[in-house]
């Protein structure tokens, strides 16, 4: 293979048409006392204009480092290098990282905002809500009308009533209030791309999705482009168009949000699937992973899952792997993807299996494929199929 | 509203509750007080005053006649007060309400130069430190912080006296205002009274400020931690603004409490400052009392500390939640 098709072939893998962030070999390191801690690992990734990105794993997988590179908002001592490169609609691309001081706190808000995972604790107790909007408005000098008509809008886009919020104490507002008056706060200045980071974490299940049945329309009314970074993928999966899973600060696998439900195709994304219920089914239908989430000072050499995949050899302990395509917008990073089906079936079918065609060659969607499966499952898959059969037939 | 009458009546209860404390106490001290009262004055006086004249005149200064039954006597003493009628001071031999009222101004603007700077000094320093955490600067002023703030402040005082005041002639180590000026609103009335205020507020400040400061560090730590202050970071606001109106808004919350406490403590420490420094404020009238077994005059004084420790967590406690949004004057009982 020559280094130009090569390059062509890598280039297909990660780039996107019309990209609005891209990120290239994105790297955070803390310095620590026992070691460097590389939280976020050489991750490479388009962000499409106007999508909706789901960014999915467990806590500690270095979701929130990403979040934060994305805006260079890593905090000290944290390190962040690579290359992040920003594509306003109309003008030149903007190296994010080479940025002055000045210039980064213009790009933030102004261009690419974020909604914390504390949203809770986004707002300033001793100080009124509108207040927010308006210290927000004047540091970035714009005209406070405007701006302040802005915000009134996107509250009432949220169902807020503005009268009432504005003049309120954070206190005083119930937490899925303050978690839209914060979305609003972040649209002010009419950013490009929202970074939402566990935006619904601390909310019921009825005013996530809410929540997102209002991003969506927001989303279409001011053509944002959305990052929506979740430990919860069946949440994530109804606003998403594309998903990306994480595990180990690293990214490995990342796909069409239809594409990685019904042909996820890393190990662990499919361990994933079976780990987190789809909001219809009971909690008790959870699959926990075995093993823990790597130390970030000491992740495993090769392929970082491997200490949990039952599909790993020798190959996987020795090296990382690459990305490979499964399909053409999906990509996985795993040596042995093609058997990971075989090796880890889906214990509870997805919804969209409905929408699978009924003679699939890789079988996941088929009713029978949990039966008809006959490769060593990893011990406490074979639990939960116990489970799961008993349960269901 | 309701809130308000309610604290009332609690300030006034405190008051009353004192007030009548000391009555008994007068009334119950072993030999009387009117006793040691005669007992000095016949000794100053000489024996030619017959003893029953004495009595009759001292009954009469101390506002309280023990021939009386008890809540006559009561009734008698409280009517006193209410009306501003402290007594006689025996030592003195001057209305105690007028000692007070002379006395008491002098107290309250040293108390107030105190204050201010211990948490003018405290605040600004304890958020600088939080600023530069584990920097130099921070862990030498902490060490300079605690070791200040383990000097008792009368000690600091008599160092004070010694060093500055007696063996140099930069700062006056005793008095309210330079003996050669009238007092009255002179530039030189006004700069002397500044002058001699600086030893007793410094050996306050000096050895107070440090818990102070050292809890404003620890509460801006925490608030530079907290998720509002990194968004309000990366919504681009100034630094000076989350300096001001984020971080130490929220860091000195929690400190209003102690600013009060610490009025009531520094009354307190003015007994032995204002002895040390002879100056002559409500402090000072207390020490003399109780040295001269003076009973009316350290009612007085008593009751006037107690007063004013009432109106100042009184007030603590109304502006409270003008401070903090979250805590409602009204029928939100949490804070107290
Ligand atoms: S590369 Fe190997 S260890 Fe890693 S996920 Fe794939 S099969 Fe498992």
């Amino acid at each position: 293979m020559s280094t130009y098709e090569r390059s062509q072939h890598d280039r297909a893998l990660y780039e996107t048409a019309d990209p609005v962030i891209e990120l290239r070999d994105a790297e955070v390191v803390f310095e620590m006392d026992r070691g460097v801690s590389r939280v976020l690992d050489n991750v490479t990734l388009d962000i499409q204009r106007n999508e909706v990105l789901g960014i999915v794993g467990e806590s500690g997988s270095g979701k929130s480092m990403l979040a934060s590179a994305m805006l260079d908002a890593v905090v000290d001592p944290g390190v962040l290098s690579g290359q992040v490169t920003y594509h306003p609609a109309d003008g030149h691309p903007v190296d994010v990282l080479e940025l002055s001081e000045r210039e980064l706190l213009k790009h933030r808000w102004e261009d690419i905002s974020m909604v914390f995972q504390g949203a809770m604790s986004s707002f300033n107790p001793t100080m009124e809500v509108g207040e927010h909007f308006e210290e927000t408005i004047e540091a970035h000098d714009y005209d406070i009308g405007a701006g302040m008509d802005r915000a009134r809008e996107l509250l009432e886009d949220l169902y807020l009533d503005p009268d009432r919020v504005l003049p309120s104490y954070p206190h005083e507002l119930s937490g899925g209030m303050k978690q839209r008056a914060l979305i609003a706060l972040s649209l002010v200045l009419e950013p490009d791309v929202l970074v939402m980071d566990e935006p619904t974490a601390a909310l019921d299940l009825l005013m996530q999705r809410s929540i997102l049945s209002l991003l969506e329309s927001l989303k279409e009314k001011y053509d944002l482009t959305l990052i929506f970074i979740t430990h919860d993928l069946p949440l994530v999966a109804e606003l998403a168009d594309r998903l990306a899973v994480m595990y180990a600060f690293e990214l490995v696998e990342i796909g069409a949000t239809e594409e990685i439900l019904r042909r996820g195709s890393h190990p662990y994304t499919r361990s994933l699937l079976n780990a987190t219920p789809n909001l219809d089914a009971p909690l008790e239908e959870m699959r926990p992973i075995e093993g823990a989430a790597p130390d970030p000072v000491d992740v495993p050499s090769g392929c970082s899952y491997h200490p949990r995949c039952p599909l790993a050899d020798d190959e996987c302990v020795a090296s990382d792997p690459a990305f490979q395509a499964v399909s053409d917008e999906h990509s996985v990073a795993c040596y042995h993807w093609q058997d990971a089906p075989d090796a880890i079936p889906f214990n509870v079918e997805v919804e969209v299996a409905e929408d699978c065609p009924q003679t699939d060659k890789e079988g996941e969607c088929l009713p029978d494929e949990r039966t008809a499966d006959s490769s060593e499952p990893e011990p406490q898959q074979a639990e939960n199929r116990a489970e799961t059969d008993g349960g269901d037939q | 509203m309701n809130w308000v009458l309610k604290r009332t009546g609690q300030s006034v209860f405190t008051v009353w509750a004192v007030a009548t404390i000391s009555f008994g106490l007068i009334r119950l001290m072993p030999g009387g007080a009117e006793d040691i009262i005669v007992a000095r004055i016949h000794e100053s006086q000489g024996s030619d005053v017959p003893a029953e004249v004495i009595r009759e005149q001292v009954q009469h200064r101390i506002n309280i006649d023990p021939n009386a039954p008890i809540h006559e006597a009561y009734l008698q003493y409280m009517g006193g007060l209410v009306r501003g009628d402290f007594g006689h001071s025996v030592y003195l031999n001057r209305d105690v309400a007028t000692i007070l009222a002379e006395a008491l101004p002098w107290t309250i603007f040293l108390m107030a130069i105190s204050t201010l700077l211990t948490f003018g000094l405290a605040l600004s320093l304890g958020a600088m430190m939080a600023y530069k955490e584990g920097t130099r600067f921070d862990i030498s002023q902490t060490g300079v912080a605690i070791l200040t703030t383990s000097i008792p402040y009368y000690v600091a005082a008599v160092l004070f006296i010694a060093y500055l005041g007696n063996r140099t002639s930069i700062f006056p180590a005793r008095g309210r205002y330079p003996a050669v000026v009238e007092p009255g609103f002179t530039i030189q009335f006004i700069v002397g009274s500044f002058h001699h205020a600086i030893l007793p507020a410094a050996s306050f400040v000096l050895t107070v400020y440090g818990l102070t400061a050292l809890a404003m560090r620890g509460n801006s730590i925490q608030i530079l931690g907290e998720d509002y202050v990194r968004v309000a970071r990366l919504r681009g606001l100034s630094d000076r603004r989350i300096a001001l109106r984020y971080v130490g808004r929220n860091a000195v919350l929690p400190m209003y409490t102690s600013l009060l406490i610490s009025i009531g403590f520094m009354f307190g420490g003015s007994i032995i400052l204002e002895e040390l420094f002879q100056y002559p404020g409500i402090g000072y009238y207390m020490y003399q009392a109780i040295e001269y077994q003076d009973m009316p005059l350290m009612m007085g004084t008593f009751l006037v500390i107690t007063v004013a420790v009432v109106i100042a967590l009184f007030v603590g406690d109304a502006t409270y939640s003008k401070l903090d949004p979250r805590i409602k004057s009204g029928d939100d009982s949490e804070s107290y």
